[in-house]
């Protein structure tokens, strides 16, 4: 038997699994399981040097079990979401050797269990990207789930509430699917891909309506689309360290991944398009709009609400699928290049952020923003990688976040969808008040006298998250590049990519070139360094050496508006936190308790049995006669 | 004898009307031992419909072979069918008493409403969880304490 | 193949003998059961693998089908027949006592009984091996000898004494239409006789009847009673074993006699409230048994709208789903015997039995459906099924099952994640319950099974469909049993 390159792949992901599992306790398992990581990303980079351009390769194994054909292969979708999750994996499990693993030991935490459950999660999630057929999706779909559950629980305590929730919802989402499986293979007499393609042609709208609603909603819950996203910012943030940020930067979209097979390639956009909704304007697809431009908005506000570094970004990087899925869903070819380019840039900003953050709690303990402020001194090189990463993640050049948000606006732009605009609009103004909220009170502002003596983060954490920075910066400055998975990616679902350039895009209604415009950004940062060098030399001052109104202010006392921050912001906007969809969700457990009362009462009233019995008898009487 | 109305007729309406007095009892008493009269009433009638369904009016009983004149038997299955329902509703009658004997040994009656209440206390009790409800008691949170034991027992009735 | 008598025999003898035997001698009373249960698995297991083609009815007395009594073994029968010897040899009272070789016969007898329940081929012979089952099982549970034990089991004797009733009603409608019970006889007599509004009464009293021991919804309110009191070792093979014999007869029914929409129609039903009931009843439960009773009914009734699937497939699904059933729950309830009390006290177990907390988890799982566990490709098989019906009701049960599915995972998860919690709570009980070592091994060859079906599940799911093929062709079965008449009146 000879083995394929996804066979060498899958083999190698499996080899680490075992590795975590057998040699986990031993010394330097971090560096063992990291290296074997590297190794997994060779194989993939073997696959494709230089972007996937070829046709799909397939795995040798398949296996027919109850009559059902299972098969694995990938693509080029498959790869570009494979690489972006090992090179998370990759840099996250970095992160976690050497310091920040000695410090999770002492607190108690299981390192072993956190790198099995990382090499699970990577494992399967290669697994779901390699699926060949809608079963093997499926499974995929439920082992990735379960894995990530594994990874939420280790921390135990908070997070395991946390990861109780998470799965109460995955399974919902994956009982969804399995629903939507069942009506497909009813309809279709087979799971794989081709019989499907042709069922859906046959199909009824009510049907197509009733798919669309179960796969969307099943693959949405993972993606935190609304009203589905109570879980993600938690289960998330109470992740340890390196797994906040593995799952953070690639999990949910995984979810996405699901979208574009089934939702976009097996049933099609077009399809989606004439599935209208009974007395409005609007269609199955703008529907979907609709819920991506809330999804950015509603849960990026709730960021700008949170006071942990952890939250405020989880809570974020929910609202950053909604652009994801938007450029997706206007399916030109503008709009799903800067969708499908958001997921990678998307995960190297949120890697790095979430790394810088943990970088911060290693140093500090503590990612209370209340409680940090004025690190900027302390730990230089954090505040660049964040600096950057924040930069990214606001869609403000000279990061690559500009370059996918400026194809999903303009793509919007371009099919008339103001209101659409106008809300991306919105959320991008929420995200850059976040966002600066989370650097202003971590590094900027004023130095808490506890944290005078923190130091920069050990290197191990240091190169991964600079490596992240820079790759934040050169995908911004060569877009081309990644551009052209994106577009080999979008072809194997049945879109087009945009043309393209290596520092952006060719098009007719006006084109991109990122290396002119970081090329004017920064003459013009050239041109403010002169100025500023010209004016003199300036006076260095201590941190702590603050006056205030003429006076001088000690250290033990806040001054800054550190706390409570945008509290005038705050009081304009906080009608609008309602919390309604938490509502919902506690209305929804109630309801269950409610249910589970009284099916109990059933069961335990003295005289149950014989109350039910003549209910029984009554019904047969009613059958027969 | 009205006309339409067999023997047969009768014999097979109170063969069912047995079994539904049976189970009324069973599920209309409140006393455990009246159960177990009740049920003993409900297999008299199944026996007695399993009887009938063989039996044919024109017949002999299947041990009278010897005669001369071989006339129809009636049919011998149902009979020793019966014959072991019988044993078979004896034995567990026997049962069921000497269950009820220890039942009144340990929970000192035999009210059915007690010793449900006695029993789940004490799988309750046995698993080490506190009873969240009462029995008699609403589902769900009480807002007044609740009535001391004489007074709920005076209540009485379906609460 | 009079050997098959043996099965049933053997395990009759041995319940009345034991005793005896016990008084002369402890060694050999000791090992009287074990060696009379593996020697029916002998036997069995030989069947499986010899070359004697399946299905075959073995006639009892002498006289053949249908004036005889017979014995049906076909793969299906084989299999649970194969089951009850193995489990009971698992379940087994081990142990030196007094009390135990009480149990250990009432144990002989109940495995008898099941046997017979898997292998009869005639009505009425179901009724007695049914109703010997029910009097050995009353006095297992009140071996437990505790107040609550006495009182939970009068119920249970009650509602079963008024199952026999209303099957005994059943077994009289039926012959009086047909003249026979054998199960062959009737199934070439249905179209002509069955058919019909007297034939659907009887089915229905059969149902109800035999349901209360295979947990169909009105009739099940015994079950957390009885499984909060029994031993575990008893209550496993109770939920494991016995429920899905009780069903097996049902099957046979539905398959043979009542092949009739509105006989089918009723089960679903009867399956779904079934689900609905048990599973948000399990949602609340506070103590592990009560737990895995409420879960117990909530599965079976998920087999109940497996059984109401028309063709074969859907009897695969069926097979599957109880198989799984058998393995998942038995296993679960070994584990219970340690931690059978509250739930709050399971807090933190994992450190003390990290295998007991592996092998939880592990049941779970599969019990919720996670690939590549064999729950999932049961519960896959019936989901296909349900969604490829025309009938809107069993769209209703596709909808109920996935909503099991999630409250079943919610309160699974809310037990594991609490196993293996680090916080110990020490504010009511201290003393922590510990599994003992028995229950644990048995419970690890459950897991082992799984493990190992999860590998092989390629050709367990072709041998179950070729048992499903077998158990669903009435006319093999007609052929079998009754091979003068082919396919004609008799």
């Amino acid at each position: 038997m000879i083995f394929s390159l996804l066979d060498e792949l899958l083999i190698f992901s499996a080899a680490t699994v075992l590795v975590a599992l057998v040699l986990g306790r031993g010394l330097a398992v971090g560096w063992m399981v990291t290296i074997l990581y590297a190794g997994q990303l060779l194989v993939l980079i073997k696959m494709a040097a230089l972007g996937y351009g070829g046709d799909p390769i397939a795995s040798e194994l398949s296996l027919s079990v109850m009559g059902q054909d299972l098969s694995w292969r990938f693509d080029a979708l498959s790869w570009f979401f494979a690489l972006i999750t090992l090179v998370a994996a990759l840099l996250t499990s970095w992160f976690s050797c050497g310091e920040w693993e000695r410090k999770f030991k002492q607190q108690g935490g299981n390192v072993w269990l956190f790198h099995l459950a990382m090499a699970l999660n990577v494992f399967t999630m290669l697994i779901l990207l390699a699926s060949g057929d809608l079963l093997s999706l499926f499974i995929g779909w439920e082992l990735v789930s379960w894995a990530g559950f594994l990874l939420m629980a280790v921390a135990g305590g908070v997070a395991t509430k946390a990861a109780m929730r998470y799965i109460t919802y995955a399974v919902v989402g994956g009982m969804s699917i399995f629903g939507g499986i069942a009506l497909v293979y009813a309809a279709a007499g087979s799971l794989q891909y081709e019989a499907i393609l042709i069922a859906v042609e046959k199909m009824s709208t009510g049907q197509l309506w009733m798919l669309v609603l179960l796969f969307g909603s099943g693959f949405g819950i993972k993606m935190g689309l609304l009203p589905f996203h109570l879980w993600q910012a938690a289960a998330y943030a109470e992740t340890p360290g390196p797994g906040s940020a593995f799952l953070g930067a690639i999990s949910s979209r995984m979810g996405l991944f699901a979208i574009l097979l089934v939702l976009v390639k097996l049933f099609g956009i077009v399809n989606i398009d004439s599935l209208k909704i009974p007395f409005t304007l609007i269609d199955a697809r703008d529907l979907l709009a609709w819920i991506a431009v809330f999804t950015i908005i509603f849960p990026t506000y709730t960021a700008l609400k949170q006071n942990d570094a952890r939250y405020l970004l989880a809570w974020h990087g929910i609202g950053q699928g909604g652009y994801m899925l938007l450029g997706l869903v206007t399916a030109n070819s503008l709009g799903a290049a800067g969708g499908l380019l958001h997921v990678l840039n998307y995960a190297a900003c949120q890697a790095a952020l979430l790394m810088a953050v943990f970088a911060v709690m290693h140093r500090t303990g503590t990612a209370d923003l209340n409680k940090l402020g004025g690190l900027v001194t302390r730990m230089p090189l954090s505040f660049l990688v964040l600096l950057t990463g924040i930069i990214g993640l606001a869609g403000l050049p000279p990061m690559n976040g500009f370059v996918s948000k400026w194809l999903v606006y303009r793509s919007l732009l371009e099919d008339g969808m103001p209101l659409l605009f106008l809300g991306t609009i919105i959320g991008t103004l929420g995200t850059i008040l976040s966002v600066y909220k989370l650097i202003h009170n971590m590094f900027l502002g004023q130095l808490r006298v506890e944290h005078e003596p923190v130091r920069e983060a050990p290197w191990s954490m240091m190169i991964p998250m600079l490596i992240l920075a820079g790759t934040i910066f050169v995908t911004g400055l060569l877009p081309g590049i990644p551009l052209t998975w994106v577009t080999a990616a979008l072809q194997t679902i049945g879109l087009t990519g945009p043309e393209i350039t290596l520092g952006g895009i060719e098009s007719s209604s006006g084109s991109l070139d990122m290396i002119w415009v970081i090329g004017v950004l920064f003459a013009g940062f050239g041109i403010g360094a002169v100025i500023f060098y010209s004016a003199g030399p300036s006076k260095r001052v201590h941190q702590l050496d603050n006056y205030a109104g003429g006076h001088f202010l000690t250290a033990d006392v806040r001054y800054q508006y550190s706390d409570n921050f945008y509290s005038g912001l705050m009081h304009l906007i906080k009608g609008w936190y309602r919390g309604s969809f938490q509502w919902l969700e506690n209305s929804i457990t109630s309801l269950v308790e409610f249910l589970s009362l009284g099916m109990q009462g059933i069961y335990r009233r003295a005289n149950s049995e014989f109350y039910l019995l003549s209910t029984a008898l009554f019904i047969i009487a009613w059958v027969v006669f | 004898m009205i006309p339409g109305v067999t023997l047969e007729l009768i014999l097979y309406v109170t063969a069912l009307g047995l079994v539904i007095i049976g189970l009324a009892g069973v599920v209309l008493s409140s006393h455990l031992f009246r159960m177990v009269l009740a049920l003993v009433i409900a297999e008299a009638g199944a026996n007695l419909m399993l009887v009938l369904s063989g039996y044919r009016w024109d017949a002999v009983a299947p041990i009278l072979m010897q005669r001369t004149d071989q006339p129809a038997m009636v049919d011998p299955v149902p009979q020793a069918m019966v014959l072991t329902a019988i044993v078979i509703g004896v034995g567990i009658q026997a049962l069921a008493v000497s269950i009820l004997i220890r039942i009144r040994q340990r929970y000192g009656n035999l009210k059915r409403r007690e010793v449900a209440e006695k029993m789940d206390a004490e799988i309750a009790a046995s698993a080490g969880i506190r009873r969240d409800i009462s029995q008699d008691a609403p589902l769900g949170e009480r807002p007044l304490s609740p009535l001391p034991a004489h007074t709920a027992e005076s209540r009485g009735g379906d609460a | 193949m009079n050997n098959l008598v043996l099965t049933i025999a053997l395990p009759l003898l041995g319940a009345f003998l034991l005793p005896v035997v016990m008084r002369l001698s402890q060694a050999l009373g000791l090992w009287l059961g074990p060696i009379i249960l593996g020697y029916g698995c002998w036997l069995l297991g030989n069947l499986w693998f010899s070359d004697i083609s399946l299905p075959l009815s073995v006639a009892i007395g002498g006289f053949d089908a249908p004036y005889g009594i017979n014995l049906y073994l076909d793969s299906l029968a084989l299999l649970f027949a194969f089951a009850v010897q193995l489990l009971g040899l698992i379940c087994w009272p081990y142990g030196l006592n007094q009390d135990t070789a009480r149990r250990q016969a009432l144990m002989l007898l109940l495995v008898a009984a099941s046997t017979g329940l898997a292998l009869s081929g005639d009505l009425f012979n179901l009724y007695v091996f049914y109703e010997l089952a029910a009097v050995a099982t009353f006095g297992l549970v009140v071996a437990s000898s505790t107040s609550a034990a006495y009182a939970a089991t009068f119920r249970y004797l009650i509602l079963s004494g008024i199952g026999s009733v209303l099957t005994l009603l059943g077994i009289a409608l039926i012959y009086s239409q047909t003249g026979t019970l054998n199960l062959a006889h009737l199934a070439q007599l249905a179209p002509e006789l069955l058919n019909n509004r007297l034939g659907l009464t009887a089915y229905l009293l059969i149902l109800i009847g035999i349901g209360v021991k295979a947990e169909l919804f009105p009739v099940n309110a015994w079950v957390p009673e009885i499984y909060a009191t029994a031993s575990s070792r008893l209550s496993g093979f109770l939920a494991g074993l016995l429920s899905k014999l009780a069903l097996l007869i049902i099957l046979r029914l539905l398959v043979l006699i009542f092949d009739q929409p509105e006989a089918v129609q009723i089960v679903l039903i009867l399956g779904i409230l079934g689900v609905i009931s048990g599973e948000f009843a399990a949602w609340r439960a506070k103590d592990m048994r009560r737990m895995l009773g409420f879960s117990s009914i909530g599965q079976l009734g998920i087999i109940f709208i497996a059984l109401s699937l028309p063709d074969e497939r859907g009897l695969l699904a069926l097979l599957a789903l109880s198989l799984h059933h058998l393995v998942i729950k038995t296993g679960l309830f070994m584990l219970a015997d340690g931690w059978g009390g509250s739930l709050e006290r399971l807090t933190g177990a994992a450190k003390r039995s990290p295998v007991g907390a592996a092998l939880f988890t592990l049941f779970a799982l599969s019990l919720v459906g996670v690939p590549p566990l064999p729950g999932f490709w049961a519960k896959f098989t019936l989901i296909t099924e349900l969604a490829a019906q025309s009938e809107p009701l069993y769209l209703i049960g596709l909808l109920v099952f996935l909503l099991a599915t999630v409250i079943e995972t919610s309160y699974l998860f809310r037990i594991v994640v609490k196993l293996y919690s680090s916080a110990e709570t020490t504010s009511e009980q201290p003393e922590h319950q510990q599994l003992p070592g028995l229950s644990l091994a048995t419970a690890s060859l459950f897991g082992i099974a799984l493990l190992t079906a999860t590998v092989l599940i390629a050709p367990i799911g072709d041998g179950l469909q070729a048992v499903a093929a077998e158990a669903k062709n009435t006319e093999l079965y007609i052929q079998t049993v009754i091979p003068a008449t082919p396919g004609g009146q008799l």
